[in-house]
């Protein structure tokens, strides 16, 4: 290409605002449209459907489209569904509360009194290594340890301070607390973690100086900044614990059941309209958590 | 006052403060100025008790502060990068002192209020109440974490390079307004700066510091006209240094006629001519009273309200002279042409081989 070519080429359509071509004026709809459609077909589509399958009629062993309120009837007029909807929310509500008691802790300590950077890498990693065994493995291991005869019986015996095995630590509501706080703490350790590492030091020792005492420093300076990582930490358990079902059926012996266990037996009973209908509850309760959280802090802002 | 008694501090090998000793007076404004590196900053941090002195004390009106910590000394600390806390507004910022210290907070919300908007007022921010500090410029973070430091009246306001992180504009101006504040309040400030103009300009007295040692403590204009120590010269950055001996015909200069001296001084090994008392002249010849030296011109540099033109010694160094332009005219000359530099033995001062400026006899001494 010779140097007068160069110069008498038009310049690009997308530096030019007068250029004309239908792809320069839409540029933003354009680039957003792979990910808008992935969304339509992918979520607004299929939860459409479900609110849709769950005013379906549904006989024992078919279902047809003829539109019904029986299963949204039958959800909120049996105690079982409703008991297991309160059962849900109040699991959610104690391994949120004890994973921000555990976490928050830890966090603080790897975020604030771990000076060096590669150590508290470390640490963060040390968190996760957990996960590098399946998930179920995970919530199984639980089982030798909470039984009857398991680890924690037998070591709190030998000190002498039971006398009788604790019958209630396994397959009861306290193994399936124990089990899930203990998966998802991490969660919560993560993002509080990094907010609390960005915290600048030298706001603390401007705190310091303006005379204020450690326990003020912490609660008005630490914790309001640390707050977004707490607010995205709560979300991640929380999403995770509402639609939760493997480890309540695991170390509950399928005695407790939350609205993830009811929708598996449904869906395996072929129950379709009664399945969506729970999932249409699950989301809204997903949804409102969400939206109550966020607006507790404005997440755009920090990131 | 603030007394500072055989003040050192090591980090490892690193001397970062070595037997520093300083008074501090009531309603003064102290600079102190020191290359990156010269113990400036830890000299700040131990006044304030951020870091422990490895020896020495701390003095406020006689009582040793060495064992208190930070916020019971009375002394205030505004951060280089401002330390506004930033999930407050610029109010409850600068209230943040009064509401939640540890010893007799003001629980009187009124009474916050009063104290918080006067101070605002004081440095000019009336009206910026509930903004956020992601909301403000540099000068105007600047001025709230001023703020918030003299709301809790301390005795001394320690500022760290305060005017470091605003543009040339802003910075001349808060020069103006921090000396108007500092006097509304009769606080002393004592303030850390690597800027030479800045310290010159704001200071009732001045320090100089150089590798944890203070060089020099007096008013500025003492410290500019008759700088105590080469080092000092060199950061004041005003003074032409030549290095030579001082022999039987005035002063040697290696491949140089011998400079007129202003007063025998046999252990001079340092000439010194201030940028601004030189001038450039064509006539080489020797004159009563003056010192003459040949150079080539390099090149000059215009400033507004002054002309820097840079000349280049027989030994390759430059020589900078600096000329008002209120007192003459900029004149130009031809790069590389052989010109003289003259000035008035009476503005020359020498120095000794360890470097300390060696007392002179009264200006005047027959040349």
């Amino acid at each position: 290409m010779t140097s007068s070519e160069t110069l008498t080429r038009p310049a690009p359509a997308a530096a030019d605002p007068r250029a004309e071509g239908w792809f320069a004026r839409n540029r933003s709809l354009v680039l957003a449209s792979p990910g808008v459609a992935w969304m339509v077909l992918f979520l607004l589509v299929p939860l459409g459907m479900m609110i849709y399958v769950s005013f379906w009629t549904q006989t024992t062993f078919a279902i047809n489209s003829t539109l019904t309120t029986k299963s949204w009837v039958a959800f909120f007029s049996s105690d079982t569904y409703v008991g297991a909807l309160l059962r849900t929310l109040r699991l959610w509500l104690t391994v949120l509360a004890l994973t921000f008691v555990i976490g928050y802790p830890t966090a603080l300590f790897i975020g604030r009194f771990v000076r060096s950077k590669s150590i508290q890498t470390i640490l963060l990693v040390a968190c996760v290594i957990p996960f590098w065994t399946s998930f179920l493995i995970r919530v199984l291991a639980w089982r030798p340890m909470l039984g009857r005869e398991g680890a924690v019986n037998i070591v709190l015996e030998n000190l002498g301070i039971i006398s009788q095995p604790i019958e209630t630590l396994l397959f009861t509501e306290t193994s399936v607390i124990i089990g899930m706080v203990q998966i998802y703490v991490v969660f919560m350790v993560g993002p509080v973690a990094f907010m609390l590492a960005r915290i600048d030091d030298s706001l603390i020792e401007a705190a310091r100086d303006l005379g204020a005492s450690a326990w003020t420093i912490f609660s008005r300076i630490i914790f309001p900044l640390s707050l977004p990582g707490v607010v995205v930490g709560a979300i991640f358990v929380s999403v995770m614990v509402l639609g939760e079902f493997a480890t309540a059926s695991a170390l509950s012996g399928r005695k407790v059941n939350l609205l993830g266990n009811i929708i598996v037996s449904q869906v395996g009973s072929l129950k379709w309209a009664f399945a969506a209908v729970i999932g249409v509850v699950l989301t809204v309760c997903i949804g409102v958590v969400v939206a109550a959280l966020l607006r507790l802090v404005n997440l755009r802002k920090e990131l | 006052m603030l007394e500072l008694q055989g003040l050192s501090k090591r980090y490892g090998t690193e001397v970062a403060l070595d037997d520093v000793s300083l008074v501090v007076r009531d309603d003064e404004y102290l600079t102190l100025l020191g290359p990156s590196g010269s113990g400036k900053s830890t000299l700040l941090r131990v006044i304030a008790g951020l870091e422990t002195p490895d020896a020495g004390r701390v003095l406020l009106d006689g009582r040793d502060i060495g064992a208190l910590p930070t916020h019971r000394r009375g002394l205030g600390i505004v951060q280089q990068n401002y330390a506004l806390f930033p999930h407050m507004t610029v109010f409850d910022n600068v209230a943040f002192g009064l509401r939640f210290r540890e010893t007799a907070p003001v629980a009187d919300p009124s009474e916050v209020d009063r104290r918080t908007r006067a101070t605002l007022d004081l440095v000019g921010l009336t009206g910026f109440e509930t903004r956020m500090p992601g909301q403000l410029s540099g000068g105007q973070k600047q001025r709230v974490s001023l703020a918030r430091t003299l709301v809790t009246e301390p005795r001394i306001c320690l500022l760290d390079e305060p005017l470091g992180a605003l543009d040339a504009n802003l910075r001349e101006r808060m020069t103006v307004e921090l000396r108007r504040i500092r006097e509304a309040l009769g606080v002393t400030f004592l303030h850390v700066t690597g800027n030479e103009a800045e310290a010159l300009a704001m200071g009732d007295r001045m320090i100089v510091l150089d590798r944890g040692r203070a060089l020099a403590v007096a008013p500025p204009e003492e410290i500019f006209a008759a700088p105590a120590d080469t080092r000092v010269a060199r950061f004041l950055n005003a003074w032409n240094l030549i290095p030579g001996r001082a022999g039987a015909d005035g002063f040697e200069v290696a491949g140089e006629a011998p400079l007129a001296l202003p007063a025998p001084a046999p252990q001079a090994q340092t000439y010194g001519v201030p940028y601004d008392a030189a001038w450039i002249s064509r006539d080489p010849a020797p004159a009563p009273g003056e010192g003459v030296l040949p150079a080539r011109y390099v090149a000059s540099e215009f400033l507004g309200s002054k002309v820097v033109y840079l000349l280049r010694r027989a030994d390759g160094k430059v020589f900078e002279v600096e000329r008002h332009l209120s007192r003459e005219d900029p004149e130009t000359y031809a790069q590389d042409e052989t010109l003289a530099v003259r000035w008035r033995l009476a503005d020359v001062h020498l120095f000794d081989g360890a470097g300390r400026r060696i007392p002179l006899a009264p200006a005047g001494a027959p040349a």
